[in-house]
């Protein structure tokens, strides 16, 4: 037999157990499940029980949406607009933080600040768009990954990062003889390779989330991200809700991928950054990412 | 100021120079020139399609946001401000209840809190259209749900009472989850010594909380106010997807967007509205640091 104490335990593990599920599952998944299911859901079933289980299952919806929505290219674009200008953003990011780090330049502190401070000024969107049309950098797909590319400063993450790693190694290679550019791709990048992943994730999946931008700066269809295609999409076939849901959840499912896989890093990410004793200095690039 | 030890006597001066040559120049033409010339066009009557005129005209569009679009702007500014508040307060309020409820390590608790936190890895426009299918008038099931509890129907995101609150709401459960986390690692800092001290003094649950608890946790609360302040100030990509800044929704950054994109484009007032959204970010920003800071002094 339980003794008495032991069971008022045992309830009150399980009752905050089940608080705890409720509040996650029922709370924070079950929009992402109904989306799921209206996705399986015959047109014909929707329009005679729009909030039921689908009866029968179907996959036509995903067909259908594949197809009329074109995600097949948005998809690559979406692709080559994430990883490309996360890649280039990370390897600039490091080049800039490092002799800032070290100090190589008279008022490296000021130059950092500076920096810093001029993620604070107004949002650049409209010049932006002007200045792109100007360079011709507007609806090309060239010009979406160069404006990405170079946009970004999220390189002072890196400047407290390098920091720990020692001085020591720089002159002992430059002492035998190993280049800068060569010290910083076999040296450097290596031994940032936690800040450089966090990052990483982080850049991608805000560059895949963004809709501002392809908006303002990709007319031609055929440039879209899936976002920009979603948005689209739902707007033409806003009344047939299981193709719409179906092009959602294939917008989704990358990202869901990848969060999978990753939920630990980011979710530490996110909890490491901003506990950091820099807190507000630090996590505003994160929350932005998030963000967008 | 030390000297970089790579390449040769002549090459050392300037490799650190090339290093930082090309992230700096596209971070001058692509970011630092963008946001300082938001100030010039905001002194101009520009379309922002080229081949039309760049007509300079002073302060006119700042004349013109007291005067003639005064109500819009106005509204605008009142808008953007019960957004900023509402999903602040609404933010820290849930994230620390989550927080307490979640941060033992105990079996499932990482899948709970991983679930929590998964919202905001999804784009706005999949959050949006799942959103808009949940809320849609006549299939959704929240119709359904309220009538079967108050009776009657809700247009929700198409009512001027509700999609305001509405979309307050989808901001805070996107974002909750983030905020919970920053409230556990705050948590996880406090000495449990603190804590048996208070419990050998007899305070109950409410009071050490209230008492313990929430000064120990004014560094994590600092962060939180900030950050999500100062990321729902310029916020209008969820908007644009749910009601386009329609029925009262529409924020700063929103009607920045319309007037800047929109049928009738007006680069050069939307660039005013940009400096408008900064300057409230700057007052707001600058006076929550102060007060906050001072409170985690006082606390």
């Amino acid at each position: 037999m339980i003794g008495r104490p032991r069971l008022r335990r045992y309830v009150r593990v399980g009752g905050m157990q089940l608080v705890c599920l409720l509040i996650s599952v029922g709370f924070f998944a079950l929009p992402l499940v109904y989306l799921v299911l209206q996705a399986f859901k015959p047109f014909l079933s929707f329009l005679q029980d729009p909030t039921g289980l689908p009866h029968p299952w179907t996959f036509s919806n995903f067909t259908t949406a594949w197809t009329q929505g074109n995600f097949g290219t948005e998809m690559l674009n979406s692709v080559l607009y994430s990883v490309v200008p996360t890649v280039l953003t990370l390897i600039l990011g490091v080049f800039l933080a490092f002799p800032i780090s070290r100090g190589y330049f008279k008022h490296s502190n000021a130059l950092y600040a500076f920096f810093v401070f001029s993620g604070f000024l107004p949002t650049g969107l409209i010049p932006l768009f002007i200045e792109a049309q100007k360079l011709g950098l507007y609806n090309s797909r060239l010009g979406y990954l160069v404006i990405n590319s170079l946009a970004g400063a999220g390189f002072f993450f890196f400047v407290g990062y390098i920091k720990t790693i020692p001085r020591e190694i720089d002159e002992a290679a430059a002492m035998d003889g190993c280049g800068y550019f060569r010290f910083i791709f076999t040296m450097i990048i290596p031994q940032m390779k936690p800040a450089l992943a966090t990052f990483g994730v982080f850049g991608f999946v805000a560059a895949w989330n963004n809709l501002i931008l392809p908006l303002v700066m990709l007319s031609d269809p055929g440039l879209w991200p899936v976002t920009r295609g979603l948005f689209s999409f739902f707007g033409q076939y806003s009344s047939q809700w299981p193709v719409v849901a179906a092009a959602t959840v294939i917008v989704a499912i990358p990202i869901l991928i990848v969060f999978i896989i990753l939920q630990r890093q980011l979710v530490e990410g996110v909890a490491g950054g901003a506990a950091g004793t820099q807190g507000v200095t630090q996590a505003p690039a994160t929350a932005q990412a998030a963000n967008e | 100021m030390a000297v970089s030890p790579f390449g040769t006597r002549r090459t050392r001066r300037w490799i650190p120079w090339l290093s930082i040559a090309v992230p700096s120049i596209g971070w001058l033409i692509f970011g630092l020139y963008p946001s300082l010339a938001t100030v010039f066009y905001s002194f101009t009557q520009y379309s922002g399609e080229p081949g039309t005129p760049l007509n300079f005209c002073g302060l006119c569009n700042y004349r013109a946001a007291f005067t003639g679009s005064y109500a819009d702007f106005y509204g605008a500014f009142i808008t953007t401000i019960k957004y900023v508040v509402g999903v602040t307060v609404l933010q820290i309020v849930f994230g620390l209840a989550l927080a307490l409820l979640l941060q033992h390590k105990r079996r499932g608790y990482g899948l709970y809190r991983a679930l929590i936190f998964m919202p905001q890895i999804f784009s706005v426009t999949v959050i949006g259209v799942m959103f808009s299918l949940i809320l849609d008038p006549q299939t959704g099931p929240a119709e359904k749900a309220y009538t079967a509890l108050l009776g009657g129907s809700n247009s929700f995101l198409g009512s001027s009472t509700w999609a305001l609150p509405i979309v307050i709401l989808i901001n805070v459960w996107m974002f909750t989850g983030y905020t919970m986390l920053v409230y556990i690692a705050g948590l996880r800092r406090i000495p449990k010594e603190v804590y048996e001290a208070s419990s050998m003094d007899g305070a109950g649950r409410w009071r050490t909380f209230w008492n313990i608890t929430w000064p120990l946790l004014a560094p994590a609360t600092t962060v939180n106010v900030f950050l999500t302040a100062m990321g729902c100030v310029g916020e209008y990509a969820l908007i644009l997807v749910l009601t386009d800044g329609q029925y009262g929704t529409k924020t700063l950054g929103m009607y920045m967007f319309d007037e800047a994109f929109g049928l009738q484009p007006s680069a050069g007032y939307g660039a005013m509205v940009a400096i408008a959204m900064f300057v409230v970010t700057v007052v707001l920003g600058g006076g929550l640091l102060f007060g906050l800071r001072r409170r985690e002094v006082a606390l």
